[in-house]
């Protein structure tokens, strides 16, 4: 799976070049629009990740560009700018999904990962994890072919550690992740303990092993 | 906000006792007068006094001329000169004549009046061919004080009429001379920050006014210009913060993957990750003030609060769940406001938020909706929030939560205000309210 990252910020693309990279896609970057619009032509992506501010031209061209040749790649706008008008602008005119800066690289990966399944199988494939099987149509878990019942809240935190696994994802991402950023944390994270507990045990229960890791202080890790 | 400054300022300005400036006026011309015109009454009183009594004189003087002709002109043995009455009376003296007559006012019993009424009395003795008389005059006071008294009254009365007239020519007067000074001043009261530069005053026919007016006009453009560069320096500071926040944030999310990382370390990392994710919060939070206040959210159409309450309630279920909070909910009817739908979201999802926040577990919140008001109320252990500081940004005090930005209800009174909406806060019985209803009289 190959995407193309089209950020002028050189340490923010780094950084999602890297965070992708180890999630086992092939990146490919463009520092303004015209190596953009250029490597667009040149090649073909499974999924785009653009910036709105860029030099020579704005993300949303891009998004106007990649629907003018049919390319039938998943387009990410991410902005600094947290405007309406610009992520309704964006899907308006055909983009998938739309980030704000700053975002978590998990968020990032989880969306991309969303994208790309839609895409590619139009939602109609499960999410495969040793023996958990996750299918996005029913938003239902299968452990060694077994149904479990999770609530919204564990399927949600499910589908989003295995689209970043084997990486440390922090409480706070995973509570954005959860409620979004509009509902102010205030630092509290207690939480999300007892959703990853409850997830923990009914996955353990159906006789999978111990995935979630806690990591010190820090998050957990999916592995 | 700004108006509630405003007001206070004033009040600390004119202090306690302050009047109206009409009744200042009135006030002050009544100390002036009254007085004034008491002294005047009091000197005409005496002047009539003096003036009647002169008159009185000179006419006893004339009757004691023609008396004297008529002595004159009759034989010594007549009987008018044995005559006694209490008006004139005439009798044998012993000499020598008085040069000029002695006036002088006595009190006498009269017969109509069955009591003593004051006379004016002129006395002399003079001398008739070669015999001495005392001659005594007399004529009574009592019609000249009764006119007195009634030129007296007719004159109270036109000053008393004459006063009152003054007084209210005065007030109409002041009244319609000071109405474009009041006009200003109900105008700078209702004022608000953000419709300050379109400010605009009559013009008017008083240079002073005309003055305090361009004053005026000139302070609030001045405020309003650096209210505006604050503004968009706060805009642009918060705008240009975003790409290095998500730099380092993404940086340090990188770097909490390495594996050779030691415990301490990740853990310092990942509360440096939690420091910049508050700080691009509060970042992201001023920047939607600003919006709000810059009007960027146009209300697209009604919204129906319960429908935002309802979805609210559902996404924070676990939340009230994990808390064990009960939540009794009164819906008779619907709410609806012209918002843009993400103010609704905010305001409703603010206001909820804090009630579950602030709140104990196992506690409750209650809320109200119907076709006029929404009202949420929250068990909690915080103390009220003190009255000035309750829609301040970062006002910290023992009612806020540790990791808490502060901006929450700035935010949801920033909406309210700029939305015809007013915003209620009660503090009863370790239970904090908040009721949000419709503003009747927008200015």
């Amino acid at each position: 799976m190959n995407i193309l990252i089209i950020e002028d910020e050189q340490a923010l693309q780094e950084s999602i070049a890297q965070y992708l990279g180890k999630q086992g896609y092939v990146c490919e970057v463009a520092v303004n629009f015209r190596e953009g619009i250029q490597k667009i032509s040149d090649a073909e992506f499974e999924c785009i990740i653009a910036d709105i501010g860029l030099p020579y031209g704005s993300g949303l061209d891009i998004v106007k560009e990649l629907k003018q040749i049919r390319s039938d790649a998943g387009i990410i706008i991410i902005s600094a700018k947290d405007s309406l008008e610009d992520k309704l602008n964006g899907l308006g005119l055909g983009a998938d999904d739309y980030l704000t800066k700053p975002f978590h690289l998990s968020e990032l990966s989880a969306r991309v990962n969303a994208l790309l399944r839609r895409k590619h199988f139009g939602g109609n494939t499960s999410i495969i994890f040793q023996e958990i099987q996750v299918i996005p149509a029913s938003k239902s878990v299968l452990v060694h072919q077994k149904p479990v019942e999770l609530t919204a809240k564990e399927y949600q935190l499910l589908v989003y550690f295995i689209a970043n696994q084997n990486r440390v994802i922090t409480k706070s991402a995973l509570a954005s992740h959860l409620w979004g950023d509009e509902y102010d944390m205030a630092g509290s994270y207690d939480f999300i303990y007892s959703h990853i507990k409850n997830l923990r045990r009914k996955l353990m229960d159906a006789g999978a092993p111990d995935y979630i890791k806690t990591v010190y202080g820090t998050g957990y890790r999916f592995e | 906000m700004h108006r509630i400054i405003l007001k206070r300022c004033m009040v600390q300005v004119t202090g306690s006792n302050n009047m109206k400036l009409l009744t200042k006026n009135t006030i002050w011309f009544l100390l002036i007068m009254l007085p004034l015109l008491a002294a005047g009454g009091i000197y005409l009183y005496h002047q009539f006094d003096k003036e009647l009594k002169k008159e009185m004189d000179e006419e006893l003087e004339n009757d004691q001329i023609q008396w004297l002709l008529y002595f004159k002109s009759i034989p010594d043995n007549s009987p008018v000169f044995r005559i006694t009455t209490p008006e004139f009376s005439i009798h044998p003296a012993k000499g020598p004549a008085d040069a000029q007559p002695l006036l002088k006012t006595i009190m006498q019993y009269q017969e109509v009046e069955h009591k003593e009424v004051p006379y004016r009395q002129l006395e002399q003795v003079i001398r008739i061919r070669e015999k001495f008389y005392t001659l005594t005059i007399r004529k009574s006071l009592i019609e000249k004080d009764d006119l007195i008294k009634n030129i007296a009254l007719v004159m109270a009365l036109a000053f008393i009429g004459l006063l009152l007239f003054v007084i209210l020519v005065n007030r109409l007067i002041s009244r319609s001379i000071w109405r474009p000074f009041y006009q200003s001043l109900d105008k700078m009261e209702k004022l608000q920050l953000e419709q300050m530069h379109h400010l605009t005053f009559p013009d008017t026919s008083v240079t002073e006014f005309n003055r305090l007016n361009e004053v005026l006009l000139n302070a609030t453009s001045r405020i309003y210009h650096d209210f505006v560069i604050m503004k968009e320096l706060t805009e642009d500071a918060a705008h240009e913060m975003q790409t290095p926040l998500a730099i380092a944030q993404n940086r340090l999310e990188l770097l909490l993957q390495d594996e050779a990382l030691q415990p301490s370390q990740l853990q310092s990392i990942a509360q440096t990750h939690e420091a910049l994710q508050r700080l691009s919060h509060l970042n992201h939070s001023m920047l939607f003030m600003a919006k709000i206040g810059n009007k960027q959210f146009v209300p697209t159409g009604n919204i129906s609060i319960r429908a935002v309450l309802e979805k609210h309630l559902r996404l924070f279920e676990e939340l009230i769940r994990d808390k064990g909070l009960t939540v009794s909910t009164d819906i008779s009817g619907d709410l609806s406001l012209l918002l843009h739908p993400l103010l609704a979201d905010t305001l409703i999802s603010n206001l909820l938020g804090n009630a579950i926040k602030y709140n104990y577990p196992k506690g409750a919140i209650t809320i109200q909706l119907n076709e006029h008001l929404f009202s949420i109320c929250n068990t909690s252990k915080y103390p009220p929030i003190p009255g000035p500081q309750l829609f301040q940004r970062f006002k910290k005090n023992a009612s806020t939560l540790e990791n808490s930005n502060g901006l929450g209800l700035a935010i949801v009174k920033k909406i309210t205000d700029m939305n015809q909406l007013k915003i209620y806060y009660i503090h009863k019985e370790n239970e904090h309210h908040f009721i949000i209803r419709k503003n009747k009289h927008p200015h």
